[in-house]
């Protein structure tokens, strides 16, 4: 970790004018400003699709801006590319790791700066230097082991580990503490004041308001692709930062749900996951009321709900469904069930992009004799259901054989709501339901999930984020590493006592 | 021109909405077809004459057979090596149970019944094989069918002792070679049979639909819960099924079981899908695509035949066919995106 | 700080993982092979035999290693069947033709003819290379087309004909020669080998080469030029098939079309799998292919032996491959069921 120490310059280390950046129709970044000065922690605060990755991988150099000056150190900065970044100092450390799966840790932290003499690798100052780095570090890793036999949270030590190799004059970091430990967390927060004082600059990407609160010299807040405001971080309340972010008052933002819990339609059981991310979980979810999990990212909440689905499989424990058990769930089995899942993912798990929105919304409904008939699709009643289907979920344009591909996020996630009213369901599993989508369609599918629920319906949401799932949920389990640390029923559910109370419970439970 | 308005015209009724360069875009294949046609023809007269095109349309018939075989597994991301080894079984196979049964001395019912019996069981034992290896074993399809590739021309030579079967029953060769209905010859009649099935198939169930899904996002199609195993094991019966039904075919036309009748033929039906617009990427094809391509190579070879172009030439013009093919496929990926 | 890493319970089921993916069972099968043939039959190790081994394996090492460096960065090589084929007539021609002009200068004659026909393995391996990287058509298709047109063109050059013509000193000398008891073609092998083996662990193509067939985004982010490495690996792959034509025409004595083909091409894919080089790229080592290359030699050599039919011994390949990969799936352990 060579860190250059520069007196303080008169101008800020980087500094962002009139950035903007469009991808297909889509504008990512609308003029943004950005100002980042030497020895400072600038957080970027935002909600999910406000513009804080483009613009973190503008910086970086991995999307070049569609308009805007970047100035760096002093100089106008063109044409960058990751490499480049690197060169001058720029160090990012992304959530999805750039990492090699097969090559060691140390093989990963020189890739692509290799220390070499004629195309030869010099291995053993190499592991010299990547031992020192790591012991500098204070990391719990070895540099000899491959990476795919490394736990998530070693993974991004790591990544954060490579970021700081060479000279670094901006560090980027994002969610850098969404799967860390309380302990790896705390070393990380010692080595980021370490760099503040050697007069290295920050960007720290979080929704977490305990590490703004513990990091931050200044906090800009950034809303559907715009600059809303930046603050001084001692000066700014919670509340104040997350009405900046979601640009309305927090009450306006999520429907008022009529919970009345009912029978208990799926009962978990002692749930152990074949790849041990879910730990001896017993679980339960009422008809009538909203489930909620929370927990960091890692900690096993999503494979619980795709392990009650059947996408995941389980070792032990047992799952019940109205009652009934479920021996080795399988998604067509689930469907019949009346269990349907919404993935995080929707590219990878979701839609078939390439095909039109009217097969990919009965995708799961082609065992119904509305949609076929011994095995012959009825053409006609499925384009008359779907169309009607979406109609109703206001889908824009509503041309039901464009492709799915064409479509906006929050459309996207409407065809996959329109999935549900092709056929008969009681339970539904909602994986980070508002990831990638804008608010006005998070609006829309809070509403969905209301009338769900108000219809009777189980509904259980699993979200990393906190506000909207402590917002929608009439119980909330909250997990850790696998186990269930906490379950609360809400019961002072104003605002700002929501907030606060969430964050101290958050904390309670990580340090349980 | 005049073929590119047709062209675009018939497209029109197609029910999805085609942007106009994509319309555009589906008209080259046959227009390129039209103007390899025409060059030959400027060659040679006897490129156009009617016995020739006869002739075309008959070639085509059995590589089209083989390339829809391929759309379908290409459909799914997956492809088989295996197909023309396939052949060669089932070849072998359906003529050594045909010779045998004429030899216990059935009748001519009988023995049709035992070599189409025999060879389309080598043909589905062998896409069973594929399927459980590519989907349950989860072994990439390339290596599974490398792998059934070597076990069926093992098979074949062993059965033959490497040399042709004879005692294929000329109403064998009569029914799936030589004879015709109104004139056309049986090749062509049962691969438009075969290929208006398979269009139905693809396009209006659910199974075909599946195929579609899968190709295109396999994991979604699973999370969705379709039985993404079950439709692999399927498709990969269904693409050696319709080989099998070509190798009998092929054995009609030769009137011998041969062990070597397979030859090329995993990569010819592969270059025609993929010629034809089939993508490998998955997810994107159909009958169109398999015959169009087909009827490109065949024209393309026999042209080159008529007009004296050496065989060797041939190889290295297929060659570059081929690339030319799946590069213009990239291109109109990208200009769809 | 690191035995308290690897103590762990779930890191030392891992590392026993991975020392078994390492080792690998095959070095086991072949000593097993080799000790169950020499006890059944004296001809095995037989002196003629045991030359016959190394030379046929020697051949097929060379080119599964090209292979194998492919595969790892992501890619396939359909083509080097087709090469070896033309680099042999290529070879032979170019000798004949320079003999005619320069007769005696065997030197020259024998520079001229190996500088040819590795010439032809670094054109098609270029073409190869920047269809792929370039134009990003897939790597399937492309070495599929380049297998055609290059098959075609061996044809064309030599009608299928043998092509003789070459210094006695090629053929005698060289090709059939023997030193330290070992043919020609093992001591290149070993050569190669080694080469092959220095370049994956120490030097930064191998090093890249792992890192894009391992994830090429993540390659990409860290500023790896990706093009540049694709190209060589199936330059390098090309060559060594050219290298191998060469070795087989210096074998045989003439030059000829049909030489590699489809079999050759085949059982280099077949080696590099077994040896535990993986389709998803970013996997595999050298010295486990050449062993690979060494037991399916073997493997033929002991069922000639053994009376098994030669039509049959395809279906011992092929249910050794698909068992090889269809195991190391399995043992990989399905994480997810999707």
């Amino acid at each position: 970790m060579n860190v250059e120490i520069d007196p303080r310059p008169a101008e800020p280390l980087l500094q962002l004018r009139g950035i903007s950046k469009r991808f297909t129709g889509v504008r990512a970044l609308d003029r943004v400003d950005l100002d980042v000065r030497a020895g400072e922690l600038h957080v970027l605060f935002g909600e999910n699709g406000a513009g804080k990755s483009t613009l973190i991988n503008v910086v970086s150099g991995t999307f070049p801006p569609d308009e805007g000056t970047f100035r760096f150190g002093g100089e106008e900065i063109r044409h960058l590319t990751p490499q480049r970044a690197r060169e001058t100092g720029i160090s990012p450390v992304f959530q999805e790791f750039s990492l090699i799966p097969s090559l060691t840790v140390e093989e990963n932290l020189f890739l692509g700066r290799e220390i070499t003499r004629g195309g030869m690798l010099r291995a053993r100052e190499m592991r010299k230097r990547a031992r020192a780095l790591i012991d500098e570090l204070g990391f719990d890793l070895n540099p000899a082991q491959r990476i795919d036999d490394l736990s998530r949270a070693h993974q991004q030590m790591a990544e954060i580990a490579k970021a700081l190799l060479g000279r670094v004059r901006l560090l980027i970091l994002d969610e850098p503490t969404a799967s860390l430990t309380e302990r790896e967390t705390g070393r990380l927060f010692e080595l980021i004041a370490r760099l503040k004082s050697q007069n290295v600059g920050l960007i720290y990407v979080s929704h977490r308001m305990r590490e703004i609160r513990a990091l931050a010299d200044r906090v800009t807040v950034l809303r559907d692709g715009r600059h809303i405001r930046t603050l001084d971080a001692a000066k700014s309340t919670d509340g104040e930062l997350v009405e900046l972010m979601t640009g309305r008052t927090i009450d306006l933002l999520f429907p008022t749900i009529a919970h009345q819990p009912d029978k208990v339609m799926v009962d978990v059981e002692n749930l152990t996951l074949a790849d041990g991310s879910v730990r001896e979980v017993n679980f339960h979810a009422r008809a009538g009321e909203i489930t909620g999990i929370a927990g960091l990212v890692g900690c096993g909440k999503s494979e619980l709900i795709r392990a009650i689905y059947g996408i995941e499989r389980a070792s032990a424990g047992a799952i019940r469904i109205d009652g009934a058990p479920y021996e080795s769930p399988r998604p067509s089995h689930s469907l019949k069930r009346g269990v349907a899942y919404f993935p995080a993912n929707r590219i990878a798990e979701g839609l078939a992009l390439s095909r039109p929105i009217r097969e990919n919304a009965s995708m799961t409904g082609l065992d119904l004799p509305a949609f076929a008939r011994f095995g012959v699709i009825r053409q006609a009643a499925e384009r008359v259901t779907i169309a009607g289907i979406m109609t109703q979920l206001q889908l824009r344009p509503p041309n039901i054989e464009r492709s799915a591909g064409a479509l906006s996020g929050g459309n996207r996630q409407k065809v996959m709501l329109g999935r549900a009213l092709t056929r008969e369901l009681t339970v539904f599993l909602f994986d980070e339901p508002s990831v990638g989508i804008d608010v006005g369609a998070k609006l829309e599918v809070y509403e969905f999930m209301k009338r769900l629920v108000e219809a009777g319906a189980a509904v259980i949401v699993v979200s990393s984020e906190l506000p909207e799932v402590l917002a929608l949920s009439n119980r909330l389990y909250v997990m850790h590493q696998g186990r269930i640390a906490a379950e609360l029923t809400g019961a002072a559910k104003t605002e700002q006592n929501v907030l606060s109370s969430f964050f101290r419970d958050h904390l309670a439970t990580e340090v349980a | 021109m005049s073929d590119l308005e047709l062209t675009v015209a018939a497209k029109d009724t197609d029910r999805p909405k085609l942007t106009l360069g994509h319309r555009l875009w589906s008209a080259v294949l046959p227009v390129a077809l039209a103007v390899l046609l025409l060059g030959f023809a400027a060659v040679n007269r006897g490129v156009l004459s009617p016995a020739n095109l006869l002739n075309i349309a008959q070639q085509t018939s059995y590589l089209a057979l083989f390339a829809m075989a391929q759309t379908v597994v290409i459909l799914t991301r997956g492809f088989d090596l295996a197909l023309g080894p396939t052949v060669s079984m089932v070849s072998v196979g359906s003529a050594l149970a045909m010779a045998g049964a004429t030899a216990s001395g059935h009748g001519a019912g009988a023995v049709l019944l035992a070599g189409l019996g025999a060879g389309f069981a080598l043909g589905i034992a062998c896409g069973l094989f594929n399927g459980v290896v590519v989907a349950l074993l989860g072994v990439n399809p390339f290596v599974a069918t490398l792998g059934s590739y070597n076990i069926a021309i093992g098979i074949a030579t062993t059965l033959s002792a490497g040399r042709p079967v004879q005692g294929v029953p000329a109403p064998f060769s009569q029914i799936f070679y030589s004879g015709s209905t109104f004139g056309v010859p049986a090749a062509i009649v049962i691969t438009v049979a075969v290929g208006i099935a398979l269009h139905l198939l693809l396009a209006r169930t659910v199974f075909g639909r599946s195929l579609y899904l899968i190709g295109t996002n396999p994991r979604a199609a699973a999370v969705a819960g379709m039985p993404v195993k079950r439709i692999l094991v399927a498709t990969y019966v269904l693409c050696s099924g319709l080989a099998a039904l070509g190798a009998i075919m092929m054995t009609a036309r030769t009137g011998s079981g041969e062990p070597n009748l397979g030859g090329a033929l995993s990569l010819q039906a592969i270059a025609g899908a993929v010629v034809g617009g089939t993508s490998l990427a998955g997810g994107r094809g159909g009958v169109g695509t398999a015959v169009l391509g087909a009827l490109f190579i065949t024209i393309l070879s026999n042209g080159m035949n008529l007009t004296r172009i050496d065989g060797y030439v041939q190889m290295v013009v297929l060659g570059a066919i081929v690339i030319m093919g799946v590069l213009l496929d990239r291109l109109r990926q990208e200009r769809r995106q | 700080m690191n035995t308290a890493l690897v103590a762990t319970a779930p890191r030392g089921l891992v590392s026993l993982r991975s020392i078994a993916g390492r080792i690998g069972l095959l070095p086991a099968l072949l000593v097993v092979l080799v000790a169950g043939m020499s006890a059944v039959d004296a001809q095995f190790y037989g002196i003629i035999n045991v030359l016959n081994i190394l030379r046929n394996a020697s051949l097929l090492a060379i080119v599964a290693c090209g292979q194998a460096l492919v595969i790892i960065a992501g890619g396939f090589d359909l083509s080097v069947g087709a090469v070896v084929a033309l680099a042999s007539v290529v070879t032979a021609k170019t000798m004949a033709a320079t003999a005619a002009a320069f007769p005696g200068s065997n030197v020259l004659i024998i520079a001229s003819g190996v500088a040819a026909g590795l010439g032809c393995g670094v054109a098609v391996g270029l073409v190869n290379g920047f269809c792929v990287a370039k134009l990003k058509v897939s790597g399937f298709v492309v070495t599929l087309g380049t297998m055609s047109a290059t098959a075609g063109v061996g044809l064309m050059i030599t009608n299928g004909i043998p092509v003789y013509g070459m210094p006695e000193v090629f053929v005698k000398g060289f090709g059939r020669a023997q030193a330290f008891g070992l043919p020609t073609a093992a001591h290149v092998a070993l050569i190669v080998i080694l080469v092959m083996v220095f370049a994956q662990r120490r030097t930064l193509f191998g090093r890249y080469v792992y890192a894009i067939g391992g994830n090429v985004d993540a390659a990409v982010v860290s500023g790896v030029t990706i093009q540049r490495h694709i190209v060589g690996t199936y330059v390098v792959s090309s060559v060594l098939a050219a290298l191998t034509g060469i070795l087989l025409t210096a074998q045989v004595g003439s030059g000829q079309a049909s030489f590699g083909g489809d079999r050759m091409m085949l059982q280099s894919i077949a080696a590099a799998v077994i040896g535990g080089v993986s389709l998803r790229g970013g996997v595999g080592r050298i010295e486990i292919v050449a062993i690979s290359a060494l037991f399916l030699t073997i493997l033929g050599n002991a069922l000639n032996l053994l009376h098994v039919d030669s039509r049959l011994q395809p279906v011992f390949l092929g249910v050794i491959m698909v068992a090889a990969v269809a195991l190391d799936e399995l043992s990989r352990g399905s994480k997810s069921r999707v």
